[in-house]
């Protein structure tokens, strides 16, 4: 009788499903998944996987369920450190273990792995007390979103080697038209708000300085690359409100105009810190060129000198 | 008659690129002879990863050596992927493109791990036409690596080298020798290596890995975590004196060393190259067994973001 080999998709239906079993591999050989495919017991085993001389088709196979797990932790761990280090380790590896199995890779890279960690925790997330402050598990989830958030900017589109909007380049708008222009974010700018200041205890973890978790505190971060590195700064609440205005399209006018209209307290100062934040905005590099109401772009290096001081609320 | 390493330059001896020696081999242009990346670190990098990379390329041959081609799966092959792949290719001006003969997972899932396949007549006719189709995309020979293993199948009926001749010889494909994958599979399998070595084309043989390995004493796990041992470097040596020579590359993904200390590594090669057929002394490495339960077999390639 001629030999018939089993099919090689069954095969490796049958091998993923053994290997990526959390229970581990005898379980995986026991599911039904893995019976769907190849309907062997675990005693039987050696018809689907031969045994070596020092080991058994068992612990072969385990060779690779326990390599699937501690692989693709690893990768996890050394994205999200700030994570990992505000839990044990064994409170990490049960949620990596955890989102392993509830998303596992659908991805030729690992640079994609680890996309939907901060979703998985918060889909996990003990139900909140009555309160409404927010808990432990808040903090662990910004911690994460945080550290994804920095690897997106650290290898996504950014402007390396291209000129930006320098301060001087705002002051070549016309003041006339201040009000109706549109400032063009870089590729690579993220605003970002967190429930706590997770941005100074991931820094001190990648520092290695041992960081106690913060109280909780709203932060508004503005995240950016420059120079092929991650940079984030902590702004407040008005500033970054105007960010997002300016950043998701409004004029200048119309943005300011709107934040305006929010501020409980006065005006005039609120008027007099407009053109100091412009200024470290352009200085920081969170803006490429200016967009002119009659559809003719300012870009940097091409100046003509005029006040932001015209401008007027 | 086929064309010695399929017509591929011996570019000499060269170390893996990893994150941890971006700003020393920036800094110090060291004279290694070419680089290896791993293509997937790259092929959608907008940041300091590619940055470097476009660097490092005027001024060194690269390879691209791929972990997730997947070629050995019964999943569709992923166009989207190789076209990526050939993109790449041709903006760092590869040498070659390389990746495994395994498959890294099915039913649209990756284990990210180097999973082998049963060595018969189906997986064979199989991964030939794969290749086949590949190389019309790349528009050039895929080569392709032998991976470290840990378990055979009962569906098996051919050997690995066996297998991988019929292979390279009816897609016409070039092959990545790993002498360290050899002996750790030679251990976990008990087959003979040198066998191995002897058994397949030695013409299509484009490149060499070395690598260490972890001994866990009833089996070797493909860590890439340390220094070539001595049993390596002498498959080697037998390699090199049946092929004549091809592009030689260090793996080394793990406890990952000062860029000296890498290079230090692979230059050990020079002296079979020379002609030396004596081991001792070349490495003085013996194998030592360790029973940690944390060995993790490669490729594990993530780059971690630099923060301010």
């Amino acid at each position: 009788m001629t030999f018939q080999p089993r099919e090689l998709g069954r095969i490796q239906q049958w091998m993923q499903s053994v290997i990526t079993h959390p229970d581990g591999v005898r379980a995986g050989i026991d599911s039904g998944a893995a019976r769907g495919e190849i309907d062997v017991a675990v005693s039987d085993i050696e018809q689907v996987v031969s045994r070596s001389q020092a080991l058994t088709s068992i612990e072969r196979l385990e060779v690779y369920g326990n390599a699937y797990f501690a692989r693709l932790l690893e990768c996890l761990a050394d994205e999200f450190q700030a994570v990992g280090h505000a839990v044990d380790e064994e409170v990490f590896t049960g949620f990596a273990f955890g989102f392993l199995q509830t998303y596992p890779s659908t991805s030729y890279t690992l640079a994609d792995l680890g996309r939907r960690f901060p979703q998985y925790l918060e889909e996990i997330r003990p139900d909140r007390k009555s309160s409404e402050e927010p808990d432990w598990a808040d903090f662990l989830i910004d911690l994460a979103k945080l550290e994804r958030t920095y690897s997106e900017v650290f290898d996504g589109p950014g402007v390396e080697g291209e000129p930006l909007l320098s301060p001087g380049d705002l002051q070549a708008i016309p003041p006339n038209q201040w009000p109706l222009v549109k400032l063009q974010p870089v590729p690579c700018l993220q605003l970002k708000t967190y429930r706590f200041p997770v941005y100074e205890y991931a820094s001190a973890v990648r520092q290695e300085t041992d960081p106690t978790p913060p109280p909780a505190e709203p932060t508004h971060l503005v995240i950016t690359r420059r120079d092929f590195i991650v940079r984030r700064k902590a702004v407040p609440s008005t500033q970054f409100a105007l960010l997002q205005q300016l950043v998701e399209g409004a004029t200048i006018g119309d943005a300011i105009a709107t934040v305006a209209a929010t501020i409980d307290g006065s005006l005039e100062q609120f008027a007099e810190e407009l053109r100091g934040w412009f200024e470290n905005w352009a200085t920081a590099g969170y803006f490429r060129q200016v967009d002119l109401p009659d559809a003719t772009l300012i870009h940097p290096q091409r100046q003509v000198k005029l006040g932001v001081r015209d401008l007027r609320l | 008659m086929t064309v010695p390493r399929l017509g591929h330059p011996n570019v000499g001896l060269g170390v893996g690129l990893r994150g941890a020696h971006f700003p020393y081999i920036l800094r110090n242009e060291p004279d290694v002879d070419w680089f290896e990346i791993i293509s997937e670190n790259y092929m959608d990098s907008h940041g300091r990863p590619r940055y470097v990379l476009d660097q490092i390329a005027e001024r060194y041959p690269i390879v691209m050596h791929g972990v997730s081609l997947s070629i050995g799966s019964t999943d569709p092959l992923d166009f989207e992927y190789l076209a990526k792949l050939k993109k790449l290719a041709g903006e760092v001006d590869a040498a070659w493109i390389s990746d495994h003969v395994c498959w890294t997972g099915v039913a649209g899932l990756n284990a990210h791990d180097l999973l082998p396949i049963p060595y018969n007549e189906e997986t064979l006719a199989h991964l030939v036409s794969r290749i086949r189709t590949v190389q019309e995309v790349l528009e050039r020979p895929l080569v392709l690596e032998n991976p470290s293993s840990y378990i055979t199948f009962a569906d098996s009926t051919m050997t690995e080298w066996d297998f991988i001749t019929q292979m390279a010889e009816e897609a016409d494909c070039g092959l990545l020798l790993d002498v360290n994958n050899v002996y750790v599979s030679s251990v976990n399998h008990d087959f003979d290596p040198a066998e191995y070595l002897r058994s397949i084309p030695t013409e299509r043989v484009v490149q060499f890995h070395l690598a260490g390995h972890t001994n866990l004493g009833t089996h070797l796990i493909d860590t890439h975590d340390g220094q070539v041992i001595d049993p390596v470097w002498e498959l080697y040596r037998q390699a090199h004196e049946l092929t004549g020579g091809a592009s030689t590359l260090l793996e080394w993904d793990a406890k990952i060393p000062e860029f000296p200390v890498l290079h230090a590594e692979v230059l050990k090669a020079q002296r079979f190259i020379d002609g030396h057929t004596s081991v001792e002394s070349a490495a003085s490495v013996d194998e030592t067994q360790t029973s940690s339960n944390k060995t993790v077999p490669q490729p594990a390639t993530f780059i971690t973001a630099e923060v301010e």
